[in-house]
């Protein structure tokens, strides 16, 4: 019996074999959809390392954008572009939903720290071309691009102004937003190149701007505070997060007037369209919680949990994920240093998953995100197999379509790889918590202004020094992690947007200041704000920074702005003159409109 | 024959399409292919009260992908019966289509889509 066993037992591991080697001379590629779900992408192998999605996001405070594989959540690398990143939208068109229709050349990441956008060749993976942006201005977002790709609208939060920035030369029109106080938060542009929408924060308004020529055509009372704007993909709705009356509002666009409000979790701040248009997914900071909207029967229909203080959010571009980017990791992670990781959280919004609804990976991220985008990885190529003078010189193919970088004569050869100086030439130091009164003394010759954060506010909130002072700035959190948020791990900040973005750029947990020295050599009324999300106040948070010049007191028409809108913020003027191809800063003291589509 | 409809009155009079089923003016357009041209797609929409009948015409840089994954697909990949989801706008009398996305039927957004439609919640009939 044992003998006749072991024969045939034999006789079948030698069938085995045979099998085996006859089926290694050819390859077969597992279908992608019966691969194991962290090996999805069809790829030309099975590499089991591959993420079919990429997730941008707009690092803030770090100043750089993120990297992120969808979804295996793995952190790929991170991008310098400045001071503190806000949001962008990719090169293509706005056609689709917040993803919109990329063609994989770039990304126009606003930087609401030094007042600019930089351009990110998504290609080679470094910023190209940095936009600076005619003073005073105080950009939020840059969220906004035209159907056919050639403008970029941006928001002027810190002095009520609006931007379309023509992308071909940095041609700008700028216009003023009154009446004061007024700050346009969120930008979102209509998918038929008639319209852009913008929150209006202080006005608890929608602002409507024809896009060409670009002008305010009306205002659209909304909900409390309006923050996350966004027209879903068939152009019919804008939806807006009223953040402080925990609604969303729906804007018929054809009617430009509010056709239906929802309630929604407590503080919604953004939302997400799918592609088809049929739900909408929205960040809700106080619930700790995603709403899903249906937006056929304007309801309510679903909410998932998140671990804790949502902020922005981002959908993959074939809506089986979404990513709740969360501002606090209370009772997370490893400590690192005096700031703490926040965190992402991948969601499964399948419905037809098992584990649909839940959360499936969290995963720690420095900086503080804000806006976040998704697009497929096949977007972008690979360079590193022998076809890099390809790829320069002829582009590369999505389908029967070509896609090529020729910018005009001689650049076609020329992929810039700017490297951001914005944390050169400045003085910064921890020191224990300074318990000195707020307000601005003088030691020596220096102006040592001291300033108490908390939530949600600053003392003092006005600050006057003489241009071509020496500053010493020393910001000090007194918060004591009460209200609203208890989160023992609250960060403050303060940074002066624009020209002394990178000189302050101030970070203060509590117990522990910081200072930043430096000379007020251009003057100018200059907002400062906190760029560490603290709570769902966290955009009260703003005072401004006033370098009088001789014998007067500056303001939002006295001061060196024409001088400091030509300043590269980022490159110091004599490398600009040199430079190659298209790394420059722009300069933007030109207006220019065309068509949109 | 390609038939191509005229902006509905409501549209061109400014009032709302939203609740009134597909308008040319739409943004989105979801239908499965009846016909193929020089880079010209004419659609029967799907998932609404009533179906209706558009032709898109593709924009140069318009490319067409898998729903799933971005599959690039050319052009003469697409055949009758696709069922797509185009993105573009109307301009000067016809639409252009600036992506065009093959669906998934399998998908669970197109699965809802069509629950729901069987049971009268049409798409682009809003409900408010």
């Amino acid at each position: 019996m044992k003998k006749a066993f072991a024969l045939s037992l034999a006789t079948l591991v030698a069938l085995v074999s045979f099998a085996v080697s006859a089926s290694a001379k050819t390859t077969v590629l597992t279908p992608f959809d019966k691969r194991d779900w962290h090996v999805i992408a069809p790829q030309d192998s099975d590499a089991p390392l591959r993420d079919y999605a990429i997730l941008y996001d707009a690092g803030g405070v770090d100043g750089a954008l993120g990297v992120i594989g969808i979804p295996s959540m793995r952190t790929y690398r991170h991008i310098k572009c400045g001071v503190d990143l806000h949001n962008f939208p990719f090169s293509g068109s706005n056609a689709g939903n917040n993803n919109g229709t990329p063609d994989g050349k770039y990304l126009y990441v606003s930087d609401k720290g030094s007042d600019t956008i930089a351009e990110v060749n998504l290609q080679t993976g470094w910023p190209e071309r940095i936009f600076a942006l005619p003073k005073p201005f105080g950009i939020h977002h840059s969220a906004a691009l035209s159907p056919n790709g050639k403008y970029l609208w941006a928001t002027g939060e810190l002095t009520g102004k609006m931007l379309k920035l023509r992308l071909s030369d940095g041609a700008t029109t700028v216009i003023d937003v009154p009446p004061a106080p007024s700050a346009p938060d969120y930008p979102d542009t209509g998918r038929a190149g008639n319209y852009v929408f913008s929150g209006n924060y202080y006005h608890s308004t929608v602002m409507v701007f024809q896009q060409d020529p670009f002008k305010l055509v009306k205002e659209i009372p909304v909900g409390k505070n309006p923050h996350g704007t966004n027209v879903n993909p068939t152009n019919r709705i804008v939806s807006v997060c009223d953040k402080l009356s925990a609604t969303l509002s729906l804007i018929d666009v054809q009617q430009l007037r509010v056709r239906k409000v929802i309630p929604v979790g407590a503080g919604p701040l953004h939302n997400q369209w799918d592609t088809l248009g049929k739900y909408d997914y929205l960040s809700c900071f106080v619930s700790d919680s995603t709403s899903k909207i249906d937006g056929i029967r304007g309801q309510l229909v679903d909410e998932f949990p998140i671990h804790y203080r949502v902020g922005h959010n981002s959908i993959a571009p074939d809506n089986a994920y979404y990513c709740s980017q969360n501002k606090f990791s209370t009772g997370l992670f490893t400590p690192t240093g005096i700031v703490f990781a926040v965190n992402f959280e991948l969601q499964d919004i399948d419905e037809t998953s098992p584990t649909y609804g839940k959360s499936v990976k969290l995963i720690p991220v420095d900086g503080e995100p804000h806006e976040g985008r998704m697009i497929f990885a096949n977007y972008i190529q690979r360079w590193n197999t022998g076809k890099g003078a390809e790829l320069f010189t002829k582009g590369y193919d999505l389908g029967d379509v070509h896609i090529s970088f020729d910018k005009g004569p001689g650049l076609a050869k020329v992929r810039p790889q700017l490297e951001p100086k914005h944390a050169d030439n400045t003085s910064k130091v921890w020191i224990p918590r300074d318990d000195g009164k707020p307000g601005i003394t003088k030691e020596g010759d220096v102006y040592v202004v001291r300033i108490k954060a908390f939530s949600y506010g600053y003392v003092p909130r006005f600050i006057h020094v003489p241009k071509g002072a020496k500053v010493r700035m020393i910001l000090t959190n007194i918060d004591k992690a009460a209200g609203l948020t208890k989160n023992p791990d609250v960060t403050m900040g303060l940074a002066v947007y624009g020209y002394y973005g990178m000189r302050t750029m101030l970070i203060s947990p509590r117990g522990i200041s910081q200072v930043a020295e430096f000379v007020a050599d251009k003057a100018g009324e200059y907002e400062f704000y906190c760029q560490h999300f603290c709570g769902p106040l966290h955009l009260e948070m703003r005072g401004t920074f006033f370098v009088d010049p001789p014998g007067g007191q500056a303001s939002l028409a006295n001061g060196d702005y024409d001088s400091v809108s030509m300043q590269e913020q980022l490159l110091d003027e004599s490398e600009s003159e040199f430079i190659v191809g298209t790394n420059k800063l722009m300069n933007t003291l030109k207006e220019g409109n065309e068509p949109t589509i | 024959m390609v038939f191509v409809p005229a902006l509905t009155k409501s549209a061109s009079a400014g009032e709302s399409a939203v609740g009134n089923g597909s308008a040319l003016t739409d943004a989105l357009q979801i239908g499965e292919i009846t016909g193929l041209g020089d880079r010209q797609v004419t659609i029967k929409t799907k998932f609404e009260k009533s179906a209706k009948t558009y032709t898109l015409h593709l924009l140069p840089e318009c490319y067409v992908m898998t729903a799933k994954r971005a599959d690039f697909k050319k052009f003469s990949e697409l055949k009758k019966g696709d069922l797509i989801a185009a993105y573009g706008w109307y301009k000067d009398g016809k639409w252009n289509a600036r992506r065009i996305d093959i669906l998934d039927t399998n998908d669970y957004l197109v699965k809802r889509l069509d629950m729901d439609a069987k049971a009268g919640v049409y798409f682009k009939h809003e409900q408010y």
